[in-house]
């Protein structure tokens, strides 16, 4: 079963890379997006995913739908995309985002190998018993979870920042 | 940490930097909106995997709605994405992105 699992995810995978490697050509894109996110719904419902499965399946399938719809409406496709980028400027991003992937890759295996432990029976008073309270109350079992989801969040954020950037005399 | 969880959270941490492929690439506007997009899925792998991994017979599903805030957040930065990108055709008419960078009206 497992092995089943990583074969649809590697091919949702693969389909990710399709749609964005096929940009130019928006049907292409939107059809091999299409096909990733039927194969992560295999996955996310599979592994007991539940409601928040559903819902970010929906949201996503509307998403793509909008895409479609308002490019079809509005984006030429053809002249619509930045020049590429120059030597310095693309090793210097390139070198900053091999720091962010070994700091997440690290975050992952390591809470791959924390373990679940009983709750502490002692008595925590003041901030830090607040603390844990506000933690388990809105972060449950996902509380070190957090932390990755949170620095993956960080990097999209980046990334789009690095974008808006731009080229030439905005550098 | 079971297998099946563990593929979640590896699968969404891959597709996570394929996303990202999408946004540093910059080949076209569309491949860069698919990025955001599944930056965004990866996210929610990768939460539902950790979910998976984490979830106890005595709390079953605990810390859901913490990723329910985060489904709709992403949800919100590709609808703003969207949006931006609707605006600008229709006030200027086409979508230089080039342009777009200075960030001017």
């Amino acid at each position: 079963m497992t092995s089943l699992l990583v074969l649809v995810l590697g091919l949702a995978c693969l389909a990710a890379f399709g749609s964005v490697v096929l940009g130019r050509n928006l049907t292409r894109s939107i059809f091999a997006a299409g096909v990733s996110l039927i194969a992560l719904g295999i996955v996310l419902l599979e592994a007991g995913g539940g409601y928040p499965a559903w819902l970010a399946l929906a949201g996503a399938t509307l998403a793509l739908a909008l895409m479609q719809l308002f490019g079809w409406m509005l984006v030429d496709v053809d002249r619509d995309h930045l020049p590429p980028t120059d030597g310095p400027t693309a090793l210097a991003r390139g070198l900053a985002f091999v720091l962010l992937a070994a700091g997440i890759a690290a975050l992952g295996l390591g809470l791959a190998e924390v373990e679940v432990e009983p709750a502490t029976q002692g008595v925590r008073t003041g901030l830090s018993a607040q603390g844990d309270f506000v933690a388990g109350r809105f972060f449950g079992s996902l509380e070190e979870g957090a932390a990755l989801v949170g620095l993956l969040f960080a990097a999209t954020l980046l990334a789009t920042l690095m974008l808006l950037r731009g080229e030439g005399r905005n550098r | 940490m079971a297998e099946g969880p563990l593929a979640l959270v590896l699968g969404g941490l891959a597709l996570f930097w394929v996303a990202m492929l999408g946004l540093l690439w910059r080949r076209s506007l569309i491949g860069m909106l698919m990025g955001v997009l599944f930056g965004w899925l990866s996210v929610v792998v990768v939460g539902i995997g950790w979910l998976a991994a984490r979830s106890t017979e005595v709390a079953p599903g605990e810390g859901g709605v913490l990723l329910v805030v985060f489904i709709l957040v992403g949800l919100l930065q590709v609808a703003l994405g969207v949006a931006i990108v609707v605006a600008r055709v229709v006030r200027r008419g086409t979508l230089d992105v080039q342009d777009a960078g200075l960030l001017e009206g």
